[in-house]
């Protein structure tokens, strides 16, 4: 009786099974006319997911999109098994050759925070890029050192161990971050550099925006680096930077933008669109620690070209307005014009 | 109508007889096609990874395994940190997970009543379900704030003097790692030295008995001394896991690209580190290193279970021989 009933139940699991895949096939397989499929950056992702509706509703394209990690992104589009990758750090030159005919365009602007668990301290804390690199690099170890009371003279900062918190995977805030610190401190550039990852001589790594965010929410004098909207959803204090000009600023979106003033108007390659550490014309204003996010696609796109450039020109342009309550900038029109230029890139 | 009756009968049975032909030719095929890919995939699995781990090889030689270097900027790489990160976190986890497992065991198969020894070994097998990315969850969240607020504090209190219970208690390093690694040993090898209890001949547990032995020289003498080689089997299967886990590792050992000299202290595994860089590879020769530290654990582990299987082997021959 028993054996009927386990039999019964695995023949029938098996042809639900069966029924469910051979439907599931052919439906995908014509939806693909008027489909796109992305995955990576994790960052991005709560744009697009207010991007998607938006697009269906505009041009009825369907766009699935999965946040996996923008080196997973990468690695699908260099293996063609997605129509679009997304990735927070720009492609390295060897990764840019394994794509083999790819174009990277930027898409999404915003600011990485540097929350911090300090307790007992009324107000927010102030840091500077050189500070900051001392602490990654461990030559400051407690938050009462003098290098920060320095730069907080109205705080009474307390004797507590700093624990500088990193990304243990590969990640484009650790690309952002590092970049920024490599500008500001000669010392990290030589001994560190910069990359989606590092030799971090101290601290300890948690992997995704996620884990850091977790160890820094447990653990008393950590400090880390992660996009706005996490420390701000997380409810964790982030500190204010000083930019070039001196001003102490947060990642509002009109800091974001004042640090890309000085942008060339005319971009012509990806090369120039550094915007951490703006120089002192930037202004009080620049906040000094923001990352473009990208989206990467083959230029040889085949049956799916006329959508991507349509969805992508979109996305650029109308798209842009779903940035600021998700703590995004938008992009300013000489970085529209530059992505236009490499979303013409994109053929069948 | 016998007739028909009969003549119905007749090529039923014949369909049956044949249909149980057509069974075991069937089951015959799967069985030797599934045998054969197994080992076939091993194979291509080993040569695949060894395939794309040769740039590594090729550029940094068999030193790579002892230089202790890991720099995607200047592209340095070295494994030496995390074998020892893997090496240490398991070793600290197999000494742990040992004697609780056969405790555990022992307290099931000859301590216990019957009637509570039951829930507790399907609660302790139970344990195994959790998922480790789970289980690295609660390490991160739960587990590790207590290591560092209580464990390690005390730890330091009494055996401070030894380098390896030094420096700042943290709640992700080493010591959380193996810990957590201990917890996930625990069924495994707890399960399997329960069945190996319960397999010890009653004659011989009662014979001892009968001389005069204590209930606890019956256990050394007769149990555990006729379940050692299983034992050493479950253990070093348990150490095979614990050498091969990724994801609970990554959560709750750091993740630092160094050999720290206090367990407290955050290191990182070979398991940990090909899980949180693969993906993201920014060069080819990072990804071929990270390839070149699979290979590193792919031989280590092998090479335990073929030990594992050497000293089962000893063992049988011994006690023949006896």
């Amino acid at each position: 009786m028993k054996r009927a009933l386990a039999l019964t139940s695995l023949v029938v699991a098996t042809v639900a099974v069966a029924v469910v895949a051979g439907h599931a096939r052919p439906a995908s397989a014509k939806q693909t006319a008027g489909s796109l499929v992305g995955t990576g950056s994790t960052f991005v992702y709560p744009l697009i997911s207010k991007w998607i509706p938006a697009v269906d509703k505009a041009y009825g394209i369907k766009v699935t999109y999965s946040p996996t990690g923008s080196g997973t992104g990468i690695a699908q589009v260099t293996a063609r098994t997605v129509d679009f990758g997304a990735s927070d750090a720009p492609l390295s030159p060897d990764q840019l050759k394994a794509c083999n005919g790819c174009v990277v365009i930027p898409w999404g602007l915003a600011g990485l925070s540097v929350p911090y668990n300090v307790p007992g301290i009324a107000g927010r804390l102030r840091l500077d890029g050189p500070t900051l690199a001392l602490i990654y690099l461990g030559k400051i170890t407690n938050w009462n050192a003098r290098a920060i009371q320095k730069l907080n003279p109205s705080l009474k900062l307390p004797d507590l161990k700093i624990t500088p918190v990193y990304r243990s995977d590969s990640s484009g805030s650790t690309y952002a971050f590092t970049e920024f610190l490599s500008s500001v401190s000669p010392q990290w550039k030589k001994q560190v550099g910069l990359n989606t990852v590092v030799n971090f001589p101290v601290g300890t790594g948690a992997r995704g925006s996620s884990g850091v965010t977790g160890v820094v929410g447990s653990t008393q004098g950590a400090v880390t680096y992660v996009d706005a909207a996490y420390a701000i959803a997380n409810k964790i204090q982030f500190a204010l930077i000083k930019n070039r000009a001196g001003g102490f600023r947060t990642p509002g979106v009109r800091d974001i933008q004042a640090a890309l003033s000085q942008l060339p108007k005319k971009i012509k390659s990806l090369k120039q669109l550094k915007i951490v550490d703006p120089p002192k014309k930037a202004g009080k204003k620049a906040y000094p620690i923001s990352t473009f996010t990208y989206v990467i696609v083959p230029t040889k796109s085949g049956s799916k070209a006329a959508d991507l450039r349509k969805f992508l020109s979109w996305s650029l342009t109308q798209g842009q307005k779903f940035g600021p309550p998700y703590y995004f900038a938008p992009l300013p029109a000489n970085v529209q014009q530059f992505a236009g230029r490499q979303i013409v890139k994109i053929k069948s | 109508m016998s007739s028909t009756t009969v003549e119905h009968a007749a090529p039923e049975a014949d369909l049956r007889r044949r249909g149980i032909r057509l069974g075991d030719v069937l089951f015959k095929g799967i069985s030797v096609v599934a045998a054969l890919a197994a080992a076939v995939l091993l194979a291509l699995i080993a040569w695949k990874i060894f395939d794309l781990a040769w740039p590594a090889m090729r550029d940094y030689g068999p030193s790579f395994i002892w230089t202790d270097a890991w720099n995607p900027v200047t592209n340095e790489y070295g494994a030496l940190a995390f074998v020892y990160g893997t090496v240490v976190t398991s070793l600290i986890a197999l000494a742990l997970a040992t004697p609780l497992s056969i405790a555990i065991a022992l307290f099931l198969t000859e301590i216990a009543p019957r009637r509570i020894a039951g829930p507790i070994a399907t609660m302790v097998e139970l344990l195994a379900a959790i998922p480790s990315v789970v289980l690295g969850l609660w390490g991160i969240l739960v587990f590790g704030p207590w290591v560092r607020d209580h464990l390690e504090p005390w730890l330091q209190d009494v055996l401070g003097f030894l380098p390896i219970f030094s420096g700042t208690p943290s709640q992700s390093g080493i010591l959380t790692a193996a810990l957590v690694l201990t917890i996930m040993i625990i069924p495994i090898a707890s399960a399997i030295c329960r069945e190996l209890f319960l397999r010890v001949p009653r004659d011989l547990t009662d014979g001892a008995l009968a001389l005069g032995s204590t209930r606890w020289e019956a256990i050394r003498g007769v149990s555990l001394s006729y379940a050692a080689p299983g034992i050493v089997a479950a253990v070093l299967l348990g150490l095979g896991r614990a050498f091969g886990e990724a994801i609970a590792v990554n959560q709750t050992i750091g993740n630092a690209n160094l050999i720290p000299t206090s367990w407290f202290e955050p290191g990182n595994s070979l398991g940990s580190k090909i899980a949180a860089e693969y993906a993201g590879a920014t060069s080819v020769q990072q990804a071929s290193s990270i390839l070149y530290l699979a290979a590193i654990l792919m031989v280590i582990s092998l090479a335990t279970n073929v030990v594992a299987q050497i000293i089962v082997v000893r063992f049988d021959r011994a006690r023949k021989a006896v």
